[in-house]
């Protein structure tokens, strides 16, 4: 196994290499090419401050030597083994200890590493974030639908996973945002960045104005809490599409009054409509423990809301909280694509385990259904979701790029966006080496992942 | 006394277009410590019968509009079709159990056997502490002589060969000592000396609990070797059932006797292959078609970080065979011990380390790729799968005429189309075949159409790598008629990679012996049949169900 | 022997499989879709146009939409008719195909080589002559604007919401500049399913005969090959796309090519995989042993048989395309002058309202696009799946 990572880790290098040609070359082809001009057009300098500022240039960051030289140059700059640079920018002696020099960004002037290492933690919590809660849901929605293979809840969310899946990360954060976070329709959530300001100076949990507050939350959100747990749990059916369907409509109702006043128009009936379909579809989920976790969330959000109309008042709502309530929308839209497909494949997947020949030997030993599906199958359908893993990574950072426009955030995918229309030299390959590494470390983790769960693979 | 009773039982299938019937009014039954085998050609139902019983049909594809299925206990018994699923589940493993034809598959592979086999102790003697179900585990193994049991306890499935595996497999069946075992074929997948193994152990086993056995297998061989009464099955129905010596030896009804007369065993050898022995040694003298000279092929083993090559695999390891005209040469074999890659050396789709291959006199061993191209001619190639034999994007008249389009074989595409006609004749095929695409005809219709995808090009030495172990035996009989014909007629050389004895028998002239990589023995067929030299050939002759040589156990 | 099959008529794999997927609904829905896409892609000159169909001014009659088609427009017509035929015809697949390739390609030929519509596009010019009442008839497109018609004549447009009440209709609203959502989105249905096809196209191209010549050849060619994938897939292809476009441009042509040359690997890895498998086929093992020819070995055997998973891929690699098309626009990366979706998207954000009809109708587009070829990508995998054929009896 040693053997093996050893290996791997050292085909990585090859691979970055390639990767990171690949983009200077398209860097360097391109019309214009990497040329101190790109940098110095546009402003508007008499010839001797043009020269100098070319010449500044071309000197600090060799741009008037040709493509190979400069990507050498880099090469050299990031090797930890190389000729060390000296302070104005001639070569020194070689050495073996150099240290990785990541450059200068050209926009902002300041190294790139204290740039990334201010962007890549932002973007790899919201990545982490969303992980679990891709996995999580998809598995669950995976295995009823398996469960209940032909039946209802399977066909259905089979269309709507197949539609989420083709809803454009853009399109699906331009609603949220216009929708949910603008002055103009509902203001549940903030518009952008990930923290407000003044949080930073704010305690970490929420600080109410009395211990009277404090009860009162609690108490509305055990009372809803109570309410719909055991309408989603123990009540019969009859009971429970009622209620929930009738709280669908007034949350509805509700939320066209927020806007349009407490006069019914068109908007209140077709929002309560909306909302008594989505929530009568949670009432008759099959499989208590997805209704459950779709459940505590909406009561939590109603008790909450419930105590503050009560009354109930926060001073701060602390950093935690805000941090939180500045992540949702991001995250959601971030993780509802991958959901959807890892989703459908934990249903194939089991689908076709659950038919298997070993399915069949266990079923014949006397093990019951339940058992079947989660001792026995289970883990083989894994499988393939932690292949998949591998590319999970990646697609995630992509998506991070278009999130991170949307909602402002300024993290690595955002870098990345500017970088590219600045013509950074020096942050686009940072940025293309660091993704790449990241993605073949998933790739790699990918990989032993699957030898652990697998035994049948073993790397020698 | 009775175990088990299928009264009329009706099963039907949810097929494309509607209910299958796939079980038809079919009524037998099993007594204690007795075996019962059920007979019958593929898609006769009788796997579907013994899932029936079990009750493991995929859920929501099946009904029984009829019958009942009573399993008794003493006096009382339950009708399995009206059992609920509880009920089932609890039957199932404690007094039923069953094991299935497909070793390699039918075991979890993230779980340890000893896991495997505890469960069933778990679920059904939850009085047992967990070192009770250690012991019993342990013993379980001991009793189907699985070596070293501890060990192999805590090992996963795919580290146990397929004989192993089918033993793994009939502990788990048997650990809680069930009244009834259904075994569906689970000799089918092994290797012939393996067969024999098991089938003396489900043997044993029986005869010391006293079980009833319930055996599905299409190998009259083993039906001689285990059965006490017989059932045949052809289509969803029972036709004949008795005890095994009367129905094996007078055959009632015409399917059975009709299949009993395809064994190859039973077929007869008419034409110049009758008058054998003399025409044999004159043939000794005539110019040998293929030969072949200390033919080795080693595949290397990487190892390492830099994946070195550490050892060989040494699949084909010296040897020697010569294939005259007019002579079906019969190569037998385990599996792994080579032949097909043999096979696919001398007819160099396969590299050859070292060795020459003779054909008709020229070496063809390091020709290159355009220097052999117009020999191919001369040789050509049926394989095993009727699946992928064909083309299946090309109707078969494409897959016919574009061999004598590259050799130039007739002047125009009328012309070929002429042969193509006469040579679906030849294999008695009718010839609006030439405009139906592969997935239309059956396994054995397939092999037809691909001896003559071989034929098409006048070939005088054709290789047959196991092509009829995939096919029915009345299926069987009609094709290996058909190969005797046209070795006869034509006098081509032919190698038959096989390990069906009574296809040897009838159908080959010389035969080879091979194991790991090696021919241990060589001759006459007839020679090396009745008196084997070497000690493999004994053992391996000797592990082959006979129908006649075999009498009835116990 | 079973003559099962003497009763059935004989079908090729390509009209099993075509079967098989318009048996679904999901299928049927999205083939709706797209078929709807390509109409009004193709006829978006006689639905969306300022110029009128037919108008009659002092006398003289005149199609000034006619007039001013583009050669592009005439490629488009010449593509659907010929579309059309190659379906109706009967023949081999893949003969159809190049036909219809051929006669787009001569069709272009002859447009480029002999259209020359006006230079220079008045668009205010109908509108004044309306106002002055110097028109007797007039037909108009059901959408009377122009994708690049700004309305500068009147001199108070931006975005509006649709059907805002004054003397302009339009369905859809307007976008920053004053043109109407709804005409540019139907122009913008060409880019869409241009690029989606001709991109998955390119990338078909060389992920077929990289993977390809990898699967059959392995050794050398495979480790090289193998590398190259890997490269391919670990850059983050969005990054790669953004780089390529901010540093070369934003043509169309540009674009389709820098869409299809960053998605070829997935495909490669399908041929190598299928390729690998069917190197041992008994079929493809007999073939070589009849001496048959290397091209026709690759291309009549194992090609064909291992297009499954190709069909497949590509179809949801027509979405993604597409989605890569839209996203660049959005983020602002995309064509400069021509109508995109992701464009229009990209301005529903762009001011500190939100302007929810930009959102929702392109949005909506591209949403229905995509699911469309989601949908049929699932029904093709449904129907290339060899666990639902029929199992055979022997």
């Amino acid at each position: 196994m040693l053997n093996y990572l050893l290996r791997r880790t050292l085909l990585m290098i090859p691979t970055l290499f390639g990767i990171t040609l690949v983009v200077f070359a398209v860097m360097a082809a391109s019309p214009g090419g990497l040329t101190v001009s790109t940098l110095v057009d546009g402003m508007n300098l008499d010839p001797e401050g043009r020269q100098a500022l070319e010449d500044y240039y071309n000197r600090r960051y060799g741009l008037d030597q040709p493509a190979p030289v400069q990507y050498l140059r880099w090469l050299n700059n990031i090797s930890p083994i190389g000729f060390e640079r000296q302070a104005d920018g001639t070569l020194g002696g070689f050495s073996l200890w150099k240290g990785v020099d990541l450059g200068t960004s050209f926009r902002y002037g300041r190294p790139v590493t204290a740039l990334i290492a201010e962007r890549l933690p932002i973007t790899l919590l919201l990545n982490l974030l969303s992980i679990p809660l891709v996995y999580g849901a998809a598995i669950a929605i995976g295995v009823q639908a398996a469960r209940s293979h032909g039946g209802r809840f399977d066909v259905a969310s089979n269309l709507v996973l197949l539609a989420l899946w083709s809803v454009p990360t853009m399109l699906a954060g331009v609603l949220f945002i216009g929708f949910f976070a603008s002055e103009q329709y509902w203001r549940w959530f903030p518009t952008g960045g990930v923290g407000r300001r003044e949080a930073l100076d704010q305690t970490w949990l929420p600080w109410f104005a009395g211990f009277s507050d404090v009860l009162l939350l609690m108490a509305a959100v055990a009372l809803v809490l109570g309410v719909l747990v055991w309408a989603a749990v123990r009540a019969p059916d009859a009971v429970r599409c009622p209620v929930f369907l009738l709280l669908g409509a007034l949350l509805g109702y509700g939320m066209a009054a927020d806007l349009q006043g407490l006069v019914p128009g068109i908007l209140h009936v077709v929002l309560a409509v909306i909302g008594a379909t989505l929530l009568a579809g949670i009432a008759r989920l099959p499989g208590t423990a997805l209704r459950l976790a779709l459940v505590v969330p909406l009561a939590i959000g109603v008790g909450t809301g419930l105590a503050r109309w009560a009354g109930a008042e926060f001073i701060q709502g602390g950093y935690l909280l805000d941090r939180v309530w500045h992540l949702v929308l991001p995250v959601i839209a971030l993780s509802y694509g991958g959901l959807a497909f890892l989703a459908k494949l934990t249903r194939t997947s089991l689908l076709e385990n659950l038919a298997a020949d070993y399915a069949r030997t266990a079923r014949a030993k006397g093990v019951d259904e339940e058992t079947v599906l989660w001792r026995h199958v289970f883990r083989n359908s894994l499988l393939p979701l932690i292949t998949v893993s591998a590319t999970l990574l990646p697609s995630l950072l992509a998506g991070s790029v278009i999130v991170e426009s949307i909602f402002s955030i300024n993290g690595m995918g955002k870098l990345a966006v500017e970088a590219v229309q600045m013509r950074d030299r020096e942050l686009v390959l940072s940025i293309t080496l660091v993704s790449g590494l990241l993605t073949l470390a998933g790739y790699l983790l990918a990989d032993i992942a699957y030898a652990m769960a697998d035994p049948r693979v073993s790397y020698e | 006394m009775k175990l088990l009773e299928v009264d009329g039982l009706i099963t039907e299938l949810a097929g494309g277009e509607g209910w299958l019937r796939a079980v038809d009014n079919v009524s037998f039954s099993v007594a204690p410590g007795e075996t019962f085998c059920l007979v019958g050609e593929s898609g006769s139902g009788k796997s579907v019968t013994s899932l029936s019983i079990m009750g493991l049909l995929p859920p929501g594809r099946f009904r029984h509009p009829g019958g009942a299925i009573r399993l008794y206990d003493g006096e009382q018994s339950v009708d399995l079709l009206k059992a609920d699923s509880a009920a089932l589940t609890a039957l199932r493993g404690e007094r039923m159990a069953m094991i299935f034809q497909e070793p390699m598959t039918s075991l979890n592979p993230v779980l340890t056997i000893g896991d495997q086999l505890d469960e069933v102790l778990r679920i059904h003697q939850p009085g047992m502490d967990i070192n009770e179900r250690a012991e019993r585990v342990l013993m379980a193994l001991h009793e189907v002589q699985i070596p070293r049991p501890t060990e192999r306890v805590n090992d996963f499935p795919h580290r146990l060969s397929g004989g192993q595996r089918q033993r793994v497999m009939i502990a788990m069946a048997l650990i809680c000592e069930p009244a009834l075992l259904i075994a569906d074929e689970p000799t089918t997948a092994l290797d012939v000396t393996v067969q024999a193994e098991i089938l003396k152990l489900i043997r044993e086993l029986q005869a010391s609990r006293g079980m009833g056995v319930l055996f599905i297998t299409h190998d009259f061989g083993v039906v001689a070797q285990i059965a006490d009464r017989v059932g045949v099955m052809r289509r969803g129905e029972l036709v004949e059932q008795g005890a095994a010596s009367a129905v094996l030896r007078q055959p009632q009804h015409v399917y059975t006797r009709s299949l009993i007369a395809a064994l190859p065993e039973h077929l007869e050898r008419g034409g110049r292959s009758a008058a054998e022995p003399e025409l044999a040694a004159s043939e000794a003298e005539a110019v040998p078609l293929l030969s072949i000279r200390d033919l080795t092929v080693h595949f290397p083993i990487h190892r390492g970080v830099m994946r070195r090559v550490v050892d060989h695999v040494r699949a084909v390891d010296g040897v020697s065979l010569d294939v005259r005209p007019g002579e079906v040469v019969a190569l037998v074999g385990e599996s792994g011990c080579g032949k097909s890659t043999l096979g696919r050396a001398l007819l160099r789709l396969q590299d050859v380390t070292a060795g020459t291959v003779t054909l008709e006199g020229r070496d063809i061993t390091a020709l290159s790729r355009r220097a052999l191209q117009p020999l191919r001619r001369r040789m050509q190639v049926v394989f095993q799968d009727p699946g992928s034999s064909l083309n299946p994007r090309l109707p078969i008249l494409g897959t016919l005429l574009e061999p004598m389009r590259v050799h130039g074989i007739g002047a125009d595409d009328s012309e070929r189309r002429q042969r193509a006609e006469q040579l679906l004749e030849r294999v008695e095929m009718p010839a609006d075949s030439l405009w139906r695409y592969p997935h239309e005809f059956s396994g054995g219709q397939r092999q037809r159409l691909a001896i003559a995808r071989a034929l098409v090009l006048e070939p005088r030495f054709i290789l047959c790598d196991e092509i009829t172990s995939a096919l029915d035996v009345s299926v069987q009989a009609g094709i290996l008629r058909l190969l005797r014909r046209l070795v006869d007629d034509d006098r081509l050389g032919m190698l038959f990679i096989t390990h069906n004895m009574g296809v040897v028998e009838f159908l080959s002239d010389r035969m080879a012996v091979m194991r790991q990589g090696r021919i241990v023995e060589e001759g006459l067929t007839k020679q090396v049949l009745e008196a084997p030299a070497e000690e493999y050939t004994r053992t391996l002759l000797a592990a082959v169900p006979r129908m006649d040589g075999a009498l009835l156990s116990s | 022997m079973s003559d099962a099959g003497s009763q059935r008529l004989s079908r090729s794999w390509s009209r099993e499989v075509a079967a098989a997927v318009l048996r679904r609904s999901g299928a049927r829905i999205g083939l709706v879709w797209v078929t709807l896409l390509v109409v009004v892609a193709t006829f978006a000159p006689f639905i969306a146009n300022t110029h009128p169909l037919y108008m009659v001014v002092e006398g003289r009659a005149s199609s000034p939409a006619l007039a001013n088609l583009q050669a592009l427009d005439w490629v488009w017509l010449a593509g659907f008719v010929l579309g059309v035929l190659a379906l109706l015809l009967k023949g081999k697949v893949w003969l159809r195909l190049a036909g219809w390739l051929a006669g787009v390609g001569i069709a272009a030929a002859v447009a480029y080589s002999s259209v020359s519509p006006p230079l220079l596009t008045v668009y205010e010019q109908y509108r004044e002559m309306e106002r002055d009442g110097r028109i007797e008839t007039i037909v108009r497109a059901p959408i009377p604007y122009s994708a690049k018609d700004y309305l500068r004549d009147y001199g108070d447009t931006g975005m509006e919401p649709p059907v805002a009440g004054n003397e302009r209709h339009h369905w859809f609203g307007t976008e920053e500049n004053g043109a109407d959502v709804a005409s540019r989105m139907i122009h913008a249905a060409r880019i869409a399913l241009g690029i989606g096809f001709i991109a998955t196209g390119i990338a078909l191209l060389i992920g077929t005969l990289i993977g390809g010549l990898m699967g059959y050849f392995s050794g050398v060619i495979d480790i090289i090959g193998m590398r190259l994938v890997e490269i391919f897939e670990a850059i983050p292809t969005l990054f790669l796309l953004l780089t390529f476009v901010a540093f070369f441009g934003r043509s169309i042509y540009m674009m389709m090519v820098i869409i299809g040359i960053t998605s070829w690997s997935g495909y490669a890895r399908y041929v190598r995989a299928e390729f690998l498998k069917l190197r041992e086929q008994d079929f493809v093992q007999a073939a070589v042993a009849c001496g048959l020819p290397l091209p026709s070995i690759l291309f009549r055997h194992m090609l064909p048989n291992g297009m499954a998973p190709l069909l497949v891929a590509a179809s949801f690699g027509v979405a993604s395309a597409i989605l890569a098309e839209a996203t660049l626009s959005f983020l602002g990366l995309g064509l400069v002058d021509d109508p995109s979706w992701g464009q229009l998207l990209n301005q529903a954000v762009q001011s500190s309202s939100f302007n929810w009809w930009l959102a929702v109708f392109p949005g909506g587009a591209i949403f229905c696009t995509v699911f469309a070829y989601n949908l049929i990508g699932e029904a093709l995998r449904d129907a290339v799946d060899p666990h639902t054929q029929r199992r055979m009896d022997s």
